[in-house]
């Protein structure tokens, strides 16, 4: 049963590993998708004032004297009232655009730059604001029209090497999202090798495959032991391989191996670190009988920095460590404490009730994966939404009118794809939480049968284990509740054993 | 004897309440770090003054090289220091005023010593919350010969001299370190008796050869 749930344990983080690199993959288009927005009466449109050619000079010159305000209103007016086939109106999109990501409206400025990708009315324009929608993609983004509707469906055959690399990339990811692992490798192959993009590639598809199947290779633990090492990688993707490589090696119950790939995770000075991290190495070490270090991790856990995280695990694997060394009460009150913490999610999930409503759950849900990206850009076009207001005055009353409007469509699609993620991603979380809660159970009427069990006559206390010397090379700060970044991996727990072993008669 | 089972009343409930924090939250916690600065061998350069002289105040200029035995113990080979003396308001107005003997004055010029330096405090402390510095508290104890001269000039005079203080050393990566010192030399002269030369100095250290 422990190993069943550890497997789940691990797995889980897995899953969701490969869902946050398909950073791409948005959610299967619904067919209600167009019917979910009711038809509203528009209202009747004001004719487009004509304006003088010369104004796109004077709004360049705007732009490149620093004042992107009155740039913007300038270009807008320009884009609106002059015809696709004008030569500059590829340039004043893109001047609008970079204004408008330059006044912190990402959003409004990702949908000019989309325009011109999908128009390629000017094929000079094309490949710089391709290059500025790579740059968008790195903040949180509408993921439907820049990664699928631009990168994903971009002819490849005219765009420089760059961002040609950059678009076989995301189709590949596009590809193996729908589970096309052969179509996804002709465009990874495509890739030019020793580029970020060719590492990710790898990194992705090892990801996708350690998803399929049931068995992880020793080819693919050093596949992921080789990416770890990759320097073209970003540091956070290096230590998803480690994690991933600490996964696999537990699951194949090599813990020596996985704390060693743990104990590489780099994290940048006074960085908190992941809480998952820390109690999956809890459990390697547990299961290496490492049990003060186990427990000093699961102090760890208690740190400020990682009261909202959703970790029921937690109090279970310190009730084990408790019970395998005879302290019984704590034993019971730390798996209670499960039921005691989560008893209102718990009691929502038993009732049936909408478990989006629940809190822990609700942040839960939102803290990985897609819905954890789809929560950050819907709280991005929030704060663009609230900016626009600021720039009403220099932007005239047409440009912002319509990007009020464009904000509100915007922001009433991120909801639904939130909601509709978040109701996905809270059922799973509500699994976790009963599983955990079920073997909590089990583990209260344990320590109940060990609370009453009689001690033998000759029966004596275990002689307990020696705690590993400080040496003259470390430093030792007792702890007093409370937490420095700098020691939430160092915490050692001195715990005697109370159990009574029956003298040999 | 009648007072005993009133004792011992008193004296179990504080016990057993006693052990019901161990019951319920057994165990004690320690942060076990590996000690991130360690030193060998310390070549110090240091800047102080020599305060207390009503007379005159010097500059001191230092030059100093340690010996680390030990993350606490350490031993200041040798220590040479310059003093570069401004004359104050006051002996300038006695002088003056009262035609005080100017070699009446004595002031130090230099002096050497050496010293043993015990740190048995080791810590860190956080900057506003975005950095942590790690910093150690010192003492030291020694000796000390220091040349006493005229103002007036002529030749210099030795005594012997007992030091001792307290520092405090900032570090600032394992090469450089920054300590501050606070030391008196307790002056021991047959004909003034016994009188005291503090000095505060602020140095640089540089660690060569650090324990890894």
């Amino acid at each position: 049963m422990k190993v069943a749930k550890l497997r789940a344990l691990l797995l889980a983080p897995t899953l969701a590993l490969s869902a946050l690199l398909l950073a791409a993959a948005p959610p299967p288009p619904t067919p209600d998708k167009a019917k979910s927005k009711p038809a509203e009466p528009q209202p009747e449109a004001k004719p487009v004032p004509k304006v003088n050619p010369k104004i796109f000079d004077e709004a360049l010159q705007d732009y490149f004297d620093g004042k992107q305000r009155q740039a913007a209103g300038k270009l807008f007016a320009y884009v609106e009232a002059t015809a696709q086939t004008e030569e500059n109106y590829a340039w004043a999109q893109y001047f609008l655009a970079k204004s408008l990501i330059e006044l912190g409206l990402r959003h409004a400025g990702g949908v000019y730059l989309t325009k011109i990708a999908r128009e390629r009315s000017n094929p000079t324009v094309l490949p710089r604001a391709l290059e500025e929608l790579r740059y968008l993609t790195e903040v949180p983004h509408d993921e439907t029209m820049i990664d699928e509707q631009v990168f994903g469906a971009l002819d490849l055959g005219f765009l420089p090497e760059e961002t040609a690399g950059f678009a076989h990339y995301h189709q590949g990811l596009w590809d193996l999202q729908v589970g096309s692992e052969r179509w996804a490798l002709i465009h990874f192959a495509k890739l030019k090798e020793g580029t970020a993009e060719a590492s990710r590639a790898k990194f992705a598809v090892l990801v996708t495959r350690l998803k399929e199947r049931k068995e992880a290779s020793k080819e693919m633990v050093e596949d992921f032991l080789a990416l770890a090492e990759d320097e073209k990688l970003s540091q956070e993707t290096r230590n998803e391989s480690r994690l991933a490589v600490a996964r696999l090696r537990y699951e194949k119950r090599d813990y020596e191996g996985a704390l060693e790939a743990y104990e590489k995770v780099q994290l940048p000075p006074l960085d908190p670190g992941r809480a998952t991290l820390y109690l999956e190495e809890a459990w390697a070490r547990y299961q290496l009988g490492q049990i003060h270090a186990a427990m000093g991790l699961l102090t760890t856990l208690d740190a400020p920095v990682f009261h909202n995280e959703f970790l029921p695990d937690k109090y279970l694997l310190r009730a084990m460590i408790y019970k395998d060394l005879c302290h019984y009460l704590p034993a019971k009150r730390a798996a209670k404490e499960l039921t005691r913490r989560f008893a209102e999610s718990l009691e929502a999930i038993r009732e049936r009730e909408d478990l989006t409503k629940d809190i822990r759950l609700r942040r839960a849900a939102s803290a990985q994966g897609a819905t954890k990206r789809a929560a950050k850009f819907l709280e991005s076009l929030t704060l663009e939404g609230e900016r626009v207001g600021r720039y009403a005055g220099n932007f005239g009353e047409r440009l912002y009118a319509h990007l009020t409007k464009l904000y509100d469509l915007s922001h009433a699609e991120a909801q639904r794809i939130y909601e509709q993620r978040l109701n996905e991603s809270v059922r799973a979380e509500a699994d976790k939480l009963l599983r955990s809660a079920e073997q909590v159970r089990l583990m209260e009427y344990e320590v109940g049968l060990k609370l009453y069990e009689r001690v033998k006559r000759g029966a004596k206390l275990v002689v307990p284990e020696d705690d590993a010397e400080i040496t003259s090379a470390q430093v030792a700060y007792t702890f007093e509740g409370e937490y420095w970044n700098d020691e939430l991996r160092d915490y050692r727990v001195r715990l005697k054993s109370r159990c009574i072993e029956e003298a040999a008669r | 004897m009648r007072k005993l089972p009133v004792v011992l009343l008193l004296v179990f409930p504080a016990i057993a309440s006693a052990q019901v924090p161990e019951l319920e939250n057994p165990g004690t916690i320690q942060a076990v770090q590996e000690r991130q600065y360690r030193l060998n061998h310390e070549l110090g350069f240091g800047v102080g003054v020599l305060p207390l002289d009503a007379f005159y105040k010097g500059l001191l200029a230092q030059l100093s090289y340690t010996t680390h035995f030990s993350d606490q113990l350490a031993w200041r080979v040798v220590r040479g220091a310059y003093s570069y003396n401004v004359n104050t308001g006051l002996r300038t107005q006695l002088v003056r005023d009262f035609n005080v003997n100017p070699t009446a004055f004595e002031q130090v010029q230099w002096m050497v010593g050496s010293d043993v330096v015990w740190s048995p405090f080791y810590g860190k402390t956080a900057f506003l919350n975005r950095s942590v510095s790690h910093f150690e508290i010192f003492f030291v104890g020694g000796g000390s010969v220091l040349n006493l001269q005229n103002s007036s000039g002529g030749p210099g005079v030795f005594r012997p001299a007992v030091n001792f203080g307290l520092g405090a050393r900032l570090f600032s990566s394992k090469h450089l370190s920054y300590r501050l010192d606070l030391a008196d030399n307790v002056v021991i002269s047959k004909d003034k008796g016994v009188f005291n030369v503090p000095s505060i100095q602020l140095s640089a250290a540089i660690n060569f050869g650090v324990t890894e």
